[in-house]
């Protein structure tokens, strides 16, 4: 089956005046239909620029200057990288969705969220009124509000919370086959945090979308996700399904990301952050870009930047000459590491 | 580890307040409007404080000549006494300026206190003055300066400078207070030990370099106030105070009705141009100012 | 406290009073924390203070009007000294024997009347029918530069926005600050004397004044276009002073809204960047300029005197230089409060209207729920 999605050797680069900045390099990665991948990282990793590439929203100092990305659906296959401007706009939002960080002020503040809704559906040819007002209804209850409080409310008096829900269904709204979410949940207090995860959840399972699910939080992530990347200094090292990052991780940076979970049970302790910074994305190192804080490194390392490479378990890469290293070290800790899921 | 270092300067050792000037015409000639206006008011304040040293008062006057054309005699031609309109409008800048500049001090620095202090005080001291800013920005502020110019009759520089800045205080005022409050929000949180004397000394040695550019921005919109009011108010004839001046020359003109005279068009339009250059001069420098302070304020 | 006896409950009952009429005298209350009424109340007081401030001016400043009209009437020796007392204080309207707290009172109760007191110049004219008669031709002359001006220097700033760093955009920014640094009196000055006399473009004498004589006032075209005729000069330097600010203004403030979240995700779902421009950027950018439109009405009406005087204009403006010339003080004052109020009532209908517009304010805002 062709995946819904398909990121083939993308590379962005930010126009600065000290130089171009590689925000994104070879990245790829594909998505299946119904599957949803998290993405992790850090900021600065790239996740978000990545992420906006896919809708080709990025800033005008952006450029892509390697790779395609291709999405496919019934009928066709297109490339956003060169699709044209009225397609795109169809492709927006129909084929595929995405739902921003700080979705706070993703609404504008002076029209009502029903004006919202209807300019939406009208910018993609649905006319009739009445229509869009039962989806409108029918999408609102799907995340649990009142339809007859929110449409009429203007954006400063729905609760963040409530502005997320909202987001979601209106994400909704053209039955996209994608659905980006960037952060949907940082700026949420801890119990909306939950609502929210598991409404998205159930909506997965009863409507079938597949998803990208962009965060800096591995816990939450691996909740909804089947897949993960983790991505440092704008490419991927390592690329695994769920279970496989957290009982099998590959990758120094992996690990470190899982042992800086924090867990509710068990012994305390053993919970590090992974000590320095991510590199300076104009003048990249020749070598790996995780070398300064990677505990495994060795001279090899500085050499060139390592490939994305299988490892010993089946459709899992890591970017990592040392991966089977990490294997080890991993399988004596394999218990502690997989203890991690349960109290997640 | 991380960036590579930058590359070490050279030893410099000029001293930091050049090297910011430097630094400020660097980003200044980036904006070439900016530079214009920037070049504008050092031609002016040339002009009106320099160039009067070297060119004397007209001592005879040709009577015979008035109202003349321009020609290689008289480069603005000459008005209705026969005086040569170029001399005047080099000794005519002189009055105009100094009452601007201080009238914006004077309106800057009662901004800049009323603001502080009403911010540090608080409660009904606050609300009070507050009030009253907001209704000194509701009134029309040309009708009153000219109510206040005919009943009060300032008859000279200073006197006139606190009547213009009776009205020009209250939008910088509010600026200002509005910082202080930031500010006294935060040593409120991390540093509740500081002395109430400490917190004033902090505040005094905080905000005002960080108001700075808003301060230098309003010093020269204020300027730029003044001479619009002071120009109307002398027209009228409401400043009776003698000398050569701008607006001087265009109040004569009107009770000449050289206005409606075609031979005394350089006469009257001299002056307005004079005006209107130094206007403008001002304006595009304040622009380019706001343009440079901006950005970097936008980033904080 | 608790009620123990049922008179205690009675004196718990009386400090808290829940009646009818009583919960609704504390409804009205609660309106006053209404954004609304709080305007009225701050439009009140600006009125209020600056009479007051003006009683004194005039009462208590040295060499006061009143103590000048009265050295006047009495230097030919044609009056005595209470005779020409009297005669001024009538003018004024204040009657000088009683102590000034009553003058202020009984000057306030007069205004809240609409007696401005009498003309100096023309004996026994009241000040509020000479003011009545001249105010309105201003109000029309700013008021229509001043809409006009606003609604092409929005549509222009928004432009020069989107188009940014383009010719035209270079054109409109350098544009706008040229002409918002000319003083308005002075296009007035300059029409008159460059197109007007210098080159003949505009036939400065057949425009001036409000009308033309032997046309019948009325909702005719003929009278209506003559007055059209008329007011074109003032509504053009009118319209020329202000534009550049809004250009100017207009054009920062889209570019501040085009960076704004809510632009970027109307995009990711599909909008058109038409509907964008008009409902989301532009009518986000334009929110802040509504709120100067008043500020700006004052500051032009400020150059009516001048303005009025160039073109003969029979405005408000005219009728106050002729009162500074003529030391008509009651004239005068007259004037500044009405125009004042003029100005304030501006400020309130642009405050109204900003209510209205910007949904954040005037209604009970918040977050409600999860």
């Amino acid at each position: 089956m062709t995946p819904v999605l398909s990121v083939r050797d993308l590379s962005i680069d930010y126009r600065t005046r000290r130089g171009p900045v590689h925000a994104v390099r070879d990245v790829s990665f594909d998505i299946a239909k119904g599957e949803t991948v998290a993405i992790i990282g850090e900021s600065g990793s790239g996740k978000t620029t990545l992420a906006v590439s896919l809708i080709r929203l990025s800033p005008r100092s952006a450029r892509i200057t390697k790779g395609a990305i291709l999405y496919t659906n019934a009928r066709e296959t297109i490339d956003i990288r060169t699709v044209a401007e009225d397609e795109l706009r169809q492709y927006r939002w129909s084929e595929c969705a995405m739902v921003f960080q700080a979705a706070l002020n993703s609404f504008n503040p002076v029209i009502n969220i029903w004006e919202q809704f209807a300019d939406t559906a009208r910018a993609h040819g649905m006319k009739d009124s009445a229509a869009i007002h039962a989806r409108a209804n029918e999408l609102l209850d799907l995340v649990h509000l009142d339809p007859a409080r929110v449409l009429k409310a203007y954006p400063h008096e729905l609760s963040g919370g409530m502005k997320q829900r909202v987001l979601i269904a209106l994400s909704l709204l053209l039955e996209p086959q994608l659905i980006i979410l960037d952060e949907p949940t940082t700026a949420l207090d801890i119990l909306t945090q939950r609502a929210i995860i598991d409404l998205l959840g159930t909506l997965k399972k009863k409507l079938g979308f597949s998803m990208i699910f962009i965060s800096h939080d591995l816990s939450i992530a691996a909740e909804l996700a089947d897949r993960m990347i983790t991505m440092y200094a704008g490419t991927v090292v390592e690329r695994a399904s769920v279970t496989d990052l957290f009982y099998r991780p590959r990758h120094p940076y992996s690990v470190g990301l899982l042992r800086a979970v924090p867990r509710v049970s068990g012994a305390m302790g053993a919970v590090e952050s992974i000590p320095g910074s991510p590199p300076d994305l104009i003048r990249l190192p020749p070598g790996c870009t995780y070398i300064p804080r990677c505990p495994l490194a060795i001279a090899a390392c500085a050499d060139r930047e390592p490939d994305l490479v299988p490892v010993d378990t089946p459709d899992h890469d890591a970017r990592c000459i040392r991966w089977k290293t990490v294997a080890e070290q991993v399988g004596t800790a394999e218990v502690a590491v997989a203890e991690k899921i349960a109290t997640a | 580890m991380t960036a590579a270092a930058l590359p070490r300067r050279s030893d410099r050792t000029l001293p930091r307040q050049i090297e910011s000037a430097i630094e400020f015409l660097r980003l200044l000639s980036k904006r070439p409007s900016g530079l214009i206006g920037f070049i504008g008011i050092v031609f002016f304040l040339v002009l009106a404080f320099i160039a009067p040293i070297f060119v004397p008062n007209q001592v005879n006057p040709d009577v015979t000549a008035l109202y003349e054309t321009p020609s290689a005699q008289h480069l603005l031609g000459t008005d209705n006494s026969g005086r040569d309109v170029l001399n005047q409008i080099v000794q005519g800048g002189k009055e105009i300026i100094s009452v601007a500049l201080i009238t914006a001090f004077l309106t800057t620095l009662i901004a800049t206190v009323l603001g502080a202090i009403s911010a540090l005080v608080g409660g009904k001291f606050d609300a009070i003055l507050v009030g009253i800013a907001d209704i000194v920005l509701t009134v029309p502020p040309l009708i009153v300066l000219i109510v206040i110019s005919a009943l009060a009759r300032p008859t000279n520089f200073l006197a006139l400078a606190l009547v213009l800045s009776s009205l020009g205080w209250a939008g910088l005022m509010r600026q200002v207070r509005a910082q202080v409050l930031t500010l006294k929000e935060r040593d409120y949180v991390e540093a509740a030990r500081s002395l109430d004397l400490g917190l004033t000394h902090i505040v005094f040695r905080e905000i005002l370099p960080n108001m700075r550019s808003y301060i230098v921005i309003h010093f020269v919109l204020a300027m730029t106030g003044a001479i619009y009011a002071q120009v109307a108010l002398i027209i009228l004839g409401l400043v009776p105070f003698s000398g050569k001046n701008w607006a001087l020359m265009l109040y004569f003109a009107n009770t000449q009705g050289a206005f409606y005279f075609k031979d005394a068009f350089w006469f009257v339009f001299s002056p307005i141009l004079a005006i209107v250059l130094l206007q403008l001069s001002l304006v595009l420098f304040v622009n380019a100012l706001e343009d440079i302070f901006n950005p970097r304020l936008r980033s904080s | 406290m608790a009620a123990t006896t049922p008179a205690d409950a009675k004196m718990v009952a009386q400090q808290y009073p829940t009646t009818p009429r009583a919960s609704r005298a504390r409804h009205i209350l609660g309106y006053w924390r209404h954004p609304v009424a709080q305007a009225i109340l701050k439009a009140f007081l600006t009125v209020f203070v600056t009479t007051s401030i003006t009683f004194f001016l005039i009462r208590l400043m040295p060499g006061n009007p009143i103590d000048i009209k009265i050295d006047e009437l009495t230097k030919d020796g044609l009056m005595t000294y209470a005779e020409a007392r009297s005669q001024a204080a009538s003018l004024f309207s204040i009657d000088l024997d009683k102590p000034v707290l009553e003058q202020y009172i009984s000057f306030v109760g007069n205004l809240a009347h609409g007696n401005l007191g009498y003309s100096f110049v023309s004996q026994g004219t009241p000040v509020m029918g000479i003011v009545l008669a001249v105010l309105p031709w201003t109000l029309f002359s700013v008021g229509t530069g001043l809409l006009l001006s606003f609604s092409i220097g929005v549509f222009l700033g928004l432009f020069a926005a989107y188009n940014r760093n383009t010719k035209i955009d270079h054109i409109l920014s350098l544009g706008g600050s040229i002409i918002s640094a000319v003083p308005n009196y002075f296009i007035a000055l300059l029409i008159v004397i460059v197109l007007g006399v210098e080159l003949r473009w505009v036939p400065i004498t057949q425009m001036r004044g409000a009308t033309s004589p032997g046309i019948q006032p009325g909702f005719t075209p003929q009278f209506v276009g003559d007055v059209l005729f008329h007011a074109a000069l003032p509504i053009s330097v009118f319209f020329l002073a202000t534009l550049g600010h809004w250009i100017l203004g207009m054009k920062s403030a889209t570019i501040n809204a085009l960076e704004e979240d809510y632009v970027n995700a109307a995009r990711a779902r599909g909008l058109s960047d038409g509907r964008i421009m008009t409902a989301y950027v532009g009518r986000n950018a334009v929110l802040p300029l509504v709120t100067q439109l008043a500020i700006t009405a004052g500051l032009a009406i400020g150059g009516s005197i001048l303005i009025e005087q160039y073109f003969v204009y029979q405005g408000v403006g005219l009728r106050l230089q002729a009162a500074v010339t003529q030391r008509d003080y009651p004239v005068m004052q007259g004037i500044l409060l009405m125009v004042t109020l003029a100005v304030v009532l501006a400020n309130l209908a642009a405050d109204l209207l900003y209510s209205k517009l910007d949904p954040r304010i005037g209604r009970a805002g918040g977050a409600t729920g999860t």
